[in-house]
């Protein structure tokens, strides 16, 4: 059985027994990939999965309408299962509200709950394959002078049409008073101009130290072309060198910055 | 007829710029190709659609609409002038001029839009029919096509199997950028090669009439399902207008920006009590495809959907106009000859 | 390379950097304080604001600070071990190791962002801190023109 018939008989599985009321997966679209929210067993046959599936399934559990659906399941690969664990290590899934049907690389792993699926990170993909592409332009920019990188995120920044497209499409962002939205008092502009756009995505790369799984769902959201993954792996490998930190592999994972230790370096403090 | 061979669009636009035009055109950066004001060396894009539209030149994304002071106890209101650059856009999709009318209707409901409307008034659109589309486009089954020249001032259409572009002025702002032009069009005749073949993707009336009828439809929560609400499809369509004004001041000085607002953002509609009227992304998609296919024609007697197929393109989740229209229209169809769709 | 040092020098002449500190109240604003009663000497660039933890420190007060036109910003705290409320400034520790290295990515580095444990008792300290912050924040000249945070409405 190929992993896309297995991923199409446990889905309906599930949704026929009513082990799930809802199944979050991919479909066909027009050549690309999209999420789809099957309620019906006999919708399962759209299923898909290949590495075109790049939007991050775990950000439609801060919806209502799929809550109010919980149990669920998702259709997840690595970086999906990770955002998972992650949410749940964040007391954002209640026990037994979601069912992975895990996708590796080349094979499919079945579905399994949450405690099975970190065992399954920590067994199977401890170690994912670094992306040579992200770490070399990360260096690109990390080489440029303080001014020459100034300029290029400011560059960069001011194609931002604060659409939030990229907060939308990621599983960490579910506040539902996102720091953008406050205005008692407006900590950051909603205007598209430098203060507003570099403040926000700075701070939103910020917000999820040891909560990104570098997945690549905000970057390929983007209609801008933004390189936002560029912040995001400056932010994951301070994490992982100073701290040790990956997130999603660990249900008991304490959150990076609201935690700390005795010896925490601060070699960089005068 | 005005003739200029496709090849030298940039000294068409080279010729504009220097008769105090800015140009702006369909330009690449790195993988997207975006209206962009056109710098000598830039090779205009006429091929595909860009990822934003005219929208932004007449109603940009930020715009300073008012400023103050407080001196003392002395509260200064001053001027702000709305900017009027003389400004031309050249060789955008016909999908984006006859957005112009949407927009002209809409910021001249009421009120005139004195920003608006001095931007307008400086821009002259040239748009550029099309000779292919792509999966996404729409225009046909919201009344456009890839011909029109609904909105714009001269349109150019391709000839000779793409090697000539005609270009045809049809106001006096696009007869006077002929004449500014200059040596850049040449004299001749050519019959315009044909466009682009779009074929009806639903049935605009029946989807009209189910909306009109529809609003408690449980098929709305289905039809939303994927939509994370963010505001890429409203800011990249030609035709939404929707915006917020935002205060920003320190003890001195204040200045007011109009931005852009999204339907879709759950901020939108939001209370300060609390209370959100539209509190599901369901209830805030069912809005915007209810006013731009609803409402605004109910109002004004315009589709306010220019089929560009943008949000199509853009959207992260597969959500876009012409899906959801699809799905109602199969429904209308299913119902009318009976049995399951 | 000194003469490009004396020239870069000569044409920032005049040029006097405006600091913003964000600093803890037990601590290091005591420290400064002391510096004060003990008359120690150091730059006037300095404008202090008093929170009562580094661990209250926002990163996004340190943005607002770069928004306005600091041309530096120096967060400065209790020594580990040392805070009032036992842990905050080992909370700040963390956020400012992820946030300092993700602003200098960003083209805020290490020349416009200090960190410090200062404590009660180093008036001397604080001066000599200030003293050299503020030497090479002029020697790097005024953030403006590339300050990708600086308000420019």
């Amino acid at each position: 059985m190929s992993i896309v018939d297995a991923i199409r008989a446990d889905a309906a599985g599930l949704l026929q027994t009513g082990r799930a009321k809802l199944v979050l997966g991919y479909r066909n679209r027009q050549g690309r990939r999209a999420p789809i929210l099957l309620a019906d067993a006999a919708g399962a046959d759209q299923l898909v999965y290949d590495a075109e599936c790049r939007q991050n399934l775990a950000a439609y559990l801060r919806k209502p309408e799929v809550r109010q659906q919980f149990p669920v399941a998702v259709v997840a690969g690595p970086p999906v299962m990770r955002s998972l664990v992650m949410l749940s290590a964040e007391s954002q899934i209640p026990a037994g509200a979601v069912t992975v049907l895990a996708v590796g690389e080349n094979e499919y792993h079945g579905a399994l709950d949450l405690a099975a699926t970190a065992q399954l990170l920590r067994e199977k993909y401890a170690d994912p394959a670094p992306d040579e592409e992200l770490l070399r332009r990360v260096r690109e920019v990390a080489a440029m002078s303080e001014e020459e990188r100034a300029a290029f995120w400011t560059e960069q920044f001011s194609k931002c049409t604060r659409c939030h497209a990229c907060r939308s499409a990621c599983p960490g962002c579910y506040c539902q008073w996102c720091i953008s939205k406050r205005n008692v008092p407006q900590w950051i502009s909603t205007a598209d101009l430098s203060h507003g756009t570099f403040a926000w995505n700075i701070t939103r790369a910020f917000h999820h130290a040891g909560r990104c799984t570098l997945c690549g769902a905000c970057e390929a959201a983007c209609p801008q072309g933004l390189p936002l993954m560029l912040l995001n792996a400056c932010v994951a490998e301070c994490v992982e060198k100073e701290f040790g930190h990956r997130t999603g592999y660990d249900l008991e994972e304490k959150p990076l910055i609201g935690s700390w230790r005795p010896e925490d370096d601060d070699g960089f403090v005068r | 007829m005005k003739l200029l061979r496709a090849d030298r669009l940039a000294e068409l636009a080279a010729a504009l710029a220097a008769r105090g035009y800015r140009v702006i055109a369909p330009i690449r950066q790195g993988r997207i190709v975006r209206l962009a004001e056109w710098r000598p060396g830039a090779a205009i894009e006429t091929a595909g659609i860009s990822a934003n539209s005219v929208k932004d030149f007449l109603f940009p994304r930020s715009e300073i609409i008012d400023r103050y002071s407080l001196n003392g106890g002395d509260f200064v209101q001053k001027e702000v002038t709305p900017e009027a650059i003389k400004t031309v856009a050249l060789a955008v999709r016909p999908c984006d001029a006859g957005s112009v009318s949407v927009l002209d209707t809409v910021f001249n409901w009421d009120s005139n839009d004195a920003f608006y409307n001095a931007r307008r008034e400086a821009c002259t659109v040239v748009s550029l029919a099309c000779v292919r589309a792509d999966e996404h486009c729409f225009c046909t089954s919201v009344g456009g096509s890839p011909g029109s020249s609904e909105g714009a001032d001269a349109v150019l259409r391709a000839a000779g199997g793409g090697e000539q572009l005609i270009f045809e002025p049809l106001t006096p702002k696009g007869r006077a950028l002929a004449e500014a032009a200059g040596g850049a069009l040449a004299e001749g005749e050519a019959a315009a090669d044909p466009v682009a073949e779009i074929p009806l993707r639903f049935d605009i009336k029946a989807v009209r009439d189910w909306l009109a009828g529809n609003f408690e439809s449980p098929l709305w929560q289905e039809f939303a399902s994927a939509c994370l609400g963010c505001g890429a499809c409203a800011y990249a369509c030609p035709s939404c207008h929707c915006f917020d004004m935002q205060d920003e001041s320190n003890r001195k000085e204040s200045v007011r920006y109009r931005n852009w607002d999204s339907c879709g953002l759950a901020l939108f509609t939001l209370h300060t009590s609390g209370h959100n009227p539209r509190s599901t992304q369901t209830a805030r998609w069912r809005q915007r495809v209810m006013h731009k296919l609803s409402y605004i024609p109910q109002r004004f007697n315009l589709t306010a959907c220019m089929g560009c197929g943008r949000c199509s393109r853009l959207c992260p989740n597969g959500l876009a106009i012409s899906e959801t229209c699809e799905k109602i229209a199969r429904l209308c169809k299913a119902n009318h000859e009976g049995g399951t769709p | 390379m000194e003469k490009t040092e004396t020239i870069a020098e000569n044409a920032r002449a005049g040029f006097e950097p405006r600091i913003v500190a964000f600093v803890c109240n037990w601590c290091t604003y005591a420290g400064a304080d002391l510096a004060g009663t003990s008359r120690l000497q150091y730059a006037p660039n300095v404008r202090i604001l008093k929170l009562p933890c580094t661990g209250r420190i926002d990163p996004l007060l340190v943005l607002k600070a770069f928004e306005g036109g600091a041309d530096a910003v120096l967060v400065s705290g209790c020594h580990p071990g040392d805070c009032h409320y036992t842990s905050g400034n080992y909370h700040a520790r963390r956020r400012w190791s992820v946030f300092g290295k993700l602003l200098a990515f960003a083209g805020i580095d290490g020349r416009r962002l200090y960190f410090s444990w200062v404590s009660a008792a180093e008036g001397q300290k604080f001066a000599d801190l200030i003293n050299s912050i503020t030497k090479e924040v002029r020697s790097a000249g005024p953030f403006d023109p590339v300050n990708p945070a600086r308000r420019r409405t």
